[in-house]
């Protein structure tokens, strides 16, 4: 992955995470808002409903009380009136349930259950309900199961009769509350049955577990329901247990609609969703342009490198800028300028040491022959001053000193000039395993009985352009130094290989080897480990390689020998 | 009236109507022989009967001067009816009282005549009826020149009716004698001709449970607060008038027992007419006493368990009212030598659980005032008398 991808997924991801993270802090901090607003409605609505409630039992104790004292209860008790005539006086006074029972709270007429006269009412009426006058939660049983109502009761005028009345809780109850907009009230009237102001409740099992734990606990409790599949049909519910003598007699659910909390929600993500997207797109253009700012001097930096690394020291980069990014422009720059310094400094150092070291050898190898030249010139003049018979002998072992010794100066000159002047190669087509077999017949005589020669060639033909003349010496050069190597005998081991684009030809020896440092200076001209020797022959061997475009190394360890490998391309441009 | 009746002939076999045509098909169409009071056979139109030396051929010889209603004179050849039968003669006596032996003539134009008291002038199948005098009537004339009859009427209606003088004689709910003597109109009431009973359409109802709902049940207090003592408490079909025996049927209440017998009952599905008021009373309170002994019954308006359901007393012989009973609640009649052990088969398993007779009352304005010689001509098979 480059810088500015990098930098690009970066700006991308910095402006998204920023965008969600605002979101969710104000859609975290909008659901709280909410929250602390539903609990205080939903409070209200609890308090409202406390209200009505007492509201409502002291209208209805007024009411129980008329009939309590209407003369209707006289004809009742007397066995005057039928049996049934409570529901008259419960009809008249809007009440949904009315019993008239004697003092042992049998029952002598029932208005929503006729036929229990006789029976005892089991409103669970205990002797200081009808000294009160407050009303009270209870559980009517009826045919067809249990009623919740709220009861009033009171004594008849005579004393001789209990009137209980009650009014159901039903849906008109929860109607009556004026219920702010998106909210609602439930009513769970035990021992099962849920209400809300229009009636019944579809899908009332998923309030169970709520008044399933309102039950349990005794207290209020908490939970949201999700009515369908869409998250905006959830309500929060708040249930509140209506207790009376340690009688659950019902819940009341308020409810809450979180739609609008939803919705708004729903909107604030949309938005978080437009903008984050609209910020990763002006990121992905701002981190465009930024990294294009940015990288776009660093990949002259880095062109600027390879240029260097490929040894154009010359190479400089655009400054465009005052930043960090200029900065570091300005210093390559200045680096390479150094290096170029430097490098020149270099090359001028290495020439002036060349220039010495050329100097030695000149001297060293002049010197040498000199000596006996100056020798043999003094000793012919000590003996022309002596006497002529001696002179004549002196003469001639003299001059044939001379000769020999002119002849080696003759030849270190030579080398020299060789060296100096290496002709640039006339590429042919070669088979290397000719070439090799051919050079290594010149040296079959020279192999003593302590070295053995042990040659692996490549089947077939190994054909690479080169020239042959130059490639011949340079392997001859490797073969006399693996042989100077091994005075007291061993292998010499020469092989060639085919390899990927090119072949492979290895000397090795099994000589004393080389050190590492000896290895790295090995090519360096004049540079010798021998007693006697130019130091030019692996320099010339490296010169013949690089001309032909190959590469040459040394492996070798001490007391185990060396082994000089070169690799040479098969083509030389299009000659082969 | 309640019923309502898609024919007059008397041969017809409508069982839903059998106690309204026991009391009109009389007033138009009459038998050889009829039941008194007491349940005694008497003559009607034949004044005697006689039998072969073998028992096995009977002559009744027919009332002189009787004509039909189209003035034609009834007279059978030789003057008397022949027949074969040699059956016993109580039992022979028996089905010609029967409404559907009445003697009826076909006219050519298809009507059918008869020669009781009144004739039809108008007929509506199930909604109206007017019966005019029959002038030729052998008895004498009735007094009542016309009766119109709407048919299909619930109780509550006709006291409105008679309320708002739309009527003269209304049937009314025997709770209802009382409210109405204090506005003035005459009360009449009938013997006890209707039973109130639970009868187990579900077979599958374990005898237990069928035992222990008898057991639960408080006559008394039905009889005594919804019924206002019109009534008798009986555990008995037949009322103790007509049987004598009715108290042999013990109606006692042991809800321990019932407790007991009831003990993991199934929920009974209840059915009853909740237009009738007195069903829906009585079948209230039964709920109730069924609760107190552990039986839960669920109203039901198809199909149920158990249903209350009045049933009439459509003759003054025991049997003959059985015979009724039967084919009514739709069961074979037990063959058993009398009434008693007829009648102790019918309710053996308490599948029939009678609970209380009741009379049927009728309310008359001011202008009737002779409504036993009323009741005499279009309740004959009934006795009928005037409470003051």
């Amino acid at each position: 992955m480059t810088f500015r991808t990098k930098l690009l997924l970066l700006t991308s991801l910095t402006v998204a995470g920023a965008v969600a993270l605002v979101t969710g802090a104000v859609a975290v901090s909008t659901r709280r808002a909410f929250e602390r607003i539903d609990v205080t409605r939903r409070e209200a609505l609890l308090d409202q409903f406390r209200r009505e409630l007492d509201a409502r039992g002291e209208e209805l104790s007024r009411r129980v009380e008329q009939i309590a004292s209407s003369a209707a209860i006289e004809q009742i008790t007397s066995g005057a009136a039928e049996y049934d005539r409570a529901q008259a006086e419960a009809q008249e006074q809007s009440l949904d349930f009315l019993d008239v029972l004697q003092p042992d709270l049998t029952i002598i007429s029932s208005a929503h259950w006729p036929a229990r006269f006789g029976y005892k009412n089991d409103w669970n009426i205990a002797p200081e309900d009808w000294q009160a006058t407050k009303s009270f939660l209870a559980r009517i049983p009826l045919p067809e199961g249990n009623a919740v109502a709220l009861v009033s009761v009171r004594i008849s005028s005579g004393g001789k009769a209990l009137v209980a009345g009650g009014r159901r809780l039903n849906a008109e109850l929860l109607k009556s509350l004026g219920i702010a907009p998106g909210m609602r009230a439930l009513l769970w009237r035990a021992p099962d049955d849920l209400i809300d102001a229009q009636g019944g409740v579809q899908h009332a099992e998923k309030l169970e577990s709520l008044i399933a734990q309102v039950k349990a606990s005794g207290h209020e409790s908490t939970a949201t329901v999700q009515w369908t599949g869409q998250r905006s049909s959830s309500e929060a519910f708040l249930g509140l247990p209506l207790f009376e003598r340690g009688q659950l007699m019902g819940v009341l659910l308020a409810g809450t609609s979180l739609r609008k909390e939803m919705d708004l929600e729903n909107e604030i993500l949309w938005i978080g969703i437009v903008v984050g997207g609209s910020g990763i797109v002006i990121g992905i253009l701002l981190g465009w342009w930024t990294t294009q700012r940015v990288t776009h001097p660093v990949e002259q930096l880095a062109a600027g490198a390879r240029s260097v690394a490929a040894g154009d020291w010359s190479a400089r980069v655009e400054v465009v800028s005052h930043d960090e990014i200029g900065e570091l422009a300005q210093a390559f720059n200045q680096m390479t300028q150094h290096l170029v310094e430097q490098r020149d400094r270099a090359i001028q150092a290495e020439r002036v040491a060349a220039w010495r070291e050329l100097a030695r050898r000149l001297a060293h190898e002049l010197k040498n022959p000199l000596f006996p030249l100056q020798i043999t010139i003094e000793n012919l003049q000590r003996a022309r001053e002596r006497s002529a018979a001696e002179f004549d002998e002196v003469f001639r072992e003299g001059t044939t000193t001379l000769l020999a010794e002119l002849s080696n100066l003759k030849t270190i000159v030579g080398r020299f000039s060789d060296f100096a002047k290496m002709p640039a190669p006339q590429f042919e087509r070669v088979d290397v395993n000719e070439l090799v077999r051919g050079a290594m017949k010149l040296y079959n005589a020279r192999l003593d009985a302590t070295i053995s020669l042990r040659l692996e060639l490549a089947d077939g033909e190994l054909p690479i352009a080169a020239d042959g003349d130059q490639l011949r010496r340079a392997l001859s050069n490797l073969v006399l130094n693996a042989m100077d190597a091994m005075p007291d005998g061993g292998t010499l081991h020469v092989a060639t290989a085919g390899i990927e684009d090119g072949v492979r030809i290895s000397v090795a020896d099994t000589g004393q080897g080389l050190t590492p440092e000896e290895c790295e200076r090995l090519f360096t001209p004049y540079y010798t480990t021998k007693h006697h020797g130019t130091g030019l022959g692996l320099a010339i061997v490296q010169s013949v390689v690089s001309d032909h475009h190959g590469k040459i190394t040394v492996t070798s360890e001490p007391g185990h020998g060396s082994t000089f490998m070169i690799e040479l391309p098969l083509r030389q441009g299009e000659q082969i | 009236m309640r019923a309502a009746l898609r024919t007059f002939d008397p041969a017809d076999s409508d069982i839903s109507a059998l106690e309204a045509r026991a009391q009109l098909i009389p007033a138009v169409f009459e038998t050889l022989v009829r039941f008194d009071e007491h349940g005694d056979p008497q003559p009607c139109l034949a004044t005697s009967w006689t039998h072969d030396a073998a028992r096995k051929r009977w002559v009744f010889t027919a009332r002189a001067n009787v004509l039909l209603h189209n003035g034609v004179a009834w007279s059978p050849k030789g003057g008397a009816v022949e027949m074969p039968d040699d059956r016993p003669l109580a039992a022979i006596l028996r089905e010609l009282a029967q409404p559907a032996s009445a003697i009826v003539v076909r006219a050519d134009d298809g009507s059918l005549l008869g020669t009781g008291p009144f004739r039809i002038a108008h007929w509506e199948a199930e909604k109206s009826a007017r019966l005019v005098a029959h002038d030729g009537y052998w008895a004498g004339r009735p007094f009542l020149d016309a009766i119109e009859i709407r048919m299909g009427r619930p109780l509550r209606d006709q006291e409105m009716d008679l309320e708002s003088g739309k009527t003269d004689v209304a049937e009314i709910l025997v709770t209802d004698g009382r409210r109405l003597r204090q506005k003035g109109f005459a009360i009449s009431s009938t013997p006890f001709t209707e039973t109130l009973a639970l009868v187990f359409e579900n077979p599958r109802v374990p005898d237990a449970t069928r035992e222990a709902l008898a057991l639960s049940i408080d006559r008394a207090t039905i009889n005594n607060v919804l019924l206002q003592k019109q009534g008798e408490p009986s555990a008995a079909l037949l009322p103790r008038w007509l049987s004598g025996y009715s108290f042999l049927f013990p109606a006692a209440r042991n809800v321990a027992r019932a407790k007991q017998l009831a003990a993991s009952a199934a929920p009974l599905t209840f059915a009853y007419d909740k237009q009738d008021a007195i069903l829906r009373a009585v079948g209230e309170r039964i709920a109730v006493n069924a609760r107190e002994a552990g039986i839960v019954l669920k109203n039901s308006t198809g199909p149920s368990d158990v249903r209350l359901v009045s049933l009439p007393i459509t003759s003054r012989d025991s049997l003959t009212s059985l015979e009724g009973l039967a084919t009514i609640l739709k069961v074979g009649l037990p063959r058993a030598s009398g009434p008693f052990e007829t009648e102790s088969a019918l309710l053996n398993g308490y599948r029939i659980i009678p609970l209380v007779h009741l009379p049927r009352m009728w309310a008359t304005s001011g202008a009737v005032t002779n409504w036993p010689r009323l009741a005499d001509v279009w309740l004959d098979v009934l006795d009928s008398k005037v409470k003051p």
